[in-house]
């Protein structure tokens, strides 16, 4: 059982950073888990079409990123690909390749990638302004959100 | 007043908006609007200490983030009075090669290809030919895995200083990339002729095309700031030759020739003026693609691009087989206060920086001028020339013509930018 767990986001833009923070802070509270072997950790600013890549051969992927939607700054959502649409901005909007998009054309294209697990954790952001920080409320959710991912690593591991 | 609004351009690195305003049935106004906080990065750098300098300007693009690397590099060695050894300046261009690649895959297939087969994204392209696009996708696989094998990881890679490389990388994983660029090469030799078969929309213009021109090689590292008009100037003396201003309305800094006319950088300048140093491979594409330079239409970029991905395909082999890690991977640096300018041929187009150091290596003042700010007057002054055909088509037809000629631009709209929304107003009705 080989897992990715994957951080996406961009460091320099405030709530962005989420996913990648996410990540860092998940491996220090869960070395256990985050050193496995069968565990592969990959923080990623802005992989775009390349996360179809990072989950190359893999059996599982849990996959950590900013998102927006109406609910309150650092909800944290659990989802699956095929719920996705929740978080897919209209499709012509698509700036760069975003994870939706890119997990749709990649089930598309490749059956392996269509049959393999993946589980998004999605932090709802407040800001995205260049140079700041995590806001408030987004730094106040990372202890759960590290909770939340070793909760859905350890469901892959427990399989 | 009429108003055709579309939510954002699609298939665009980052988000602007798009405004053409008619009357009369004549374009009276054309505006390519930037609405990201501009020049971020250049404040950010101040009181930085020079190394910290290529990891922070690799942020601007997730796309090009080695050029973006490259410029500042080149630009703060020339501020340290640094030379790079032959070897490290190979591996330089062998990263470049990763990142050409990756960029001109994904701009070829996945964002300019659907307005050409007429697709509204890469989604219905996959549909009708999944194996175009899995090719695509294998294409720019191995670009990221040239930088990741270089750089540690194929977005924003970390080995990259001041004077070199912080280590060398391991020549067994470059060299096991050997069967899959020789398959790249055939693929991208391939993609020439497809790109030489798909329908692009009549446009002429007579451009001012501007490249970096090596004599040696093909120009992506050093060399001269040359133009088509006959301006050859030395890198530290461009901005001599060229000019950024504020544009009023819009939050990035438009260029222009100091004469006052718009120009082209990007794929098209560099092909109409650095073929004759093209390699062997990529020469022959061109001479098989039986077309006629200068290349002067800005939807047949997608064709130069091509080429490029011929040529990258083909240096990154020549760079891959003779890798041979000796000596220091990085000169030693002597602090001193001192200025320095650096550009390089970022995959759409000239990158040029110029930092100020003071003598402990803290940046004191730093100039980024991306590809996309010298190409926003010129994609203005396109629409201008493309808007007596618009304004005959129907709404829908003229707003796609429109939006694929920003897209054949590939602008890189997030190095200076956010939010692409196209607007056509009608006045007076």
């Amino acid at each position: 059982m080989k897992i990715a767990v994957i951080g996406i986001g961009q460091s320099l833009r405030g709530d962005d950073a989420a996913g990648l923070d996410a990540i860092r802070k998940w491996q220090e509270k869960y070395p256990k888990t985050a050193n496995r072997p069968e565990v592969r950790v990959v923080a990623s600013e802005l992989p775009g079409l390349a996360l179809i890549d990072l989950l190359d051969d893999m059996d599982a992927a849990v996959i950590v990123d900013a998102v927006k939607s109406s609910a309150k700054p650092g909800i944290i959502h659990r989802t699956s690909p095929d719920e996705l649409s929740a978080f897919t901005p209209d499709a012509k909007s698509a700036h760069g390749w975003g994870v939706a998009e890119t997990l749709h054309l990649g089930r598309e294209l490749y059956p392996t990638l269509k049959k393999l697990p993946i589980r998004l954790i999605g932090i709802e952001t407040e800001q995205v302004a260049m140079g700041a920080g995590l806001s408030q409320n987004v730094a106040q959710a990372m202890p759960e959100l590290c909770c939340t991912i070793e909760d859905e690593v350890q469901i892959f591991l427990g399989k | 007043m009429k108003t055709i609004e579309v939510p954002a351009l699609a298939r665009v690195e980052g988000e602007g908006g798009l405004y053409i305003g008619l009357e009369n049935g004549k374009a009276v106004e054309i505006r390519l609007d930037i609405y990201e906080p501009p020049r971020f990065f250049e404040g950010f750098l101040h009181g930085r200490f020079l190394q910290e300098v290529p990891d922070i300007t690799a942020r601007i693009c997730g796309i090009c983030p080695v050029a973006y690397q490259m410029s500042s590099v080149f630009a703060l060695e020339n501020a340290l009075g640094i030379k790079i050894t032959p070897q490290v300046r190979m591996l330089r261009r062998l990263m470049y090669c990763g990142e050409y690649i990756e960029s001109h895959a994904l701009h070829i297939y996945m964002l300019q290809a659907p307005d050409l087969l007429g697709k509204e994204s890469a989604f219905e392209v996959a549909a009708i030919a999944p194996d175009v696009v899995k090719n695509a996708l294998r294409l720019k696989k191995i670009g990221n895995a040239i930088l990741s094998a270089i750089g540690g990881r194929s977005v924003h890679p970390v080995n990259v200083c001041v004077g070199g490389f912080y280590q060398w990388p391991d020549s067994q994983p470059l060299k096991k990339l050997l069967p899959d660029l020789e398959w790249g090469l055939q693929t991208s030799i391939d993609c020439v002729k497809w790109a030489m078969t798909l329908p692009y929309p009549d446009l002429e213009i007579d451009y001012e095309f501007v490249a970096l021109h090596h004599p040696d090689e093909y120009g992506v590292v050093e060399g001269e700031v040359w133009s088509s008009k006959g301006r050859k100037l030395s890198i530290k003396d461009y901005e001599k030759g060229y000019i950024e201003e504020h544009v009023k309305r819009s939050n990035a800094l438009h260029s222009h020739t100091v004469d006052g006319s718009t120009y082209l950088v990007g794929p098209l300048a560099r092909l109409n003026l650095n073929h004759e140093q093209l390699l062997p491979a990529a020469q022959k594409a061109l001479k098989d693609s039986n077309l006629k330079l200068p290349l002067k239409n800005p939807y047949k970029s997608l064709i130069a691009r091509a080429i490029e991905l011929v040529q990258f395909y083909e240096e990154a082999i020549q760079l891959v087989k003779s890798y041979k890690p000796e000596g220091p991977a990085h000169v030693e640096l002597k602090l001193k206060t001192g200025e320095g300018a650096g550009a390089t041929e970022a995959p759409r187009g000239l990158l040029y920086h110029r930092y100020k150091i003071d003598d402990n290596g803290l940046v004191t003042f730093a100039k980024i001028t991306p590809p996309t700010a010298q190409n926003l007057p010129r994609i203005e002054a396109d629409l201008f020339a493309l808007a007596p055909k618009i304004i005959k088509m129907p709404e829908a037809e003229a707003t796609l013509t429109a939006e694929h000629l920003v897209r054949s631009y590939d602008p890189c709209i997030s190095c200076a930018t956010h939010f692409l929304k196209l607007k056509v107003e009608e006045k007076g009705k």
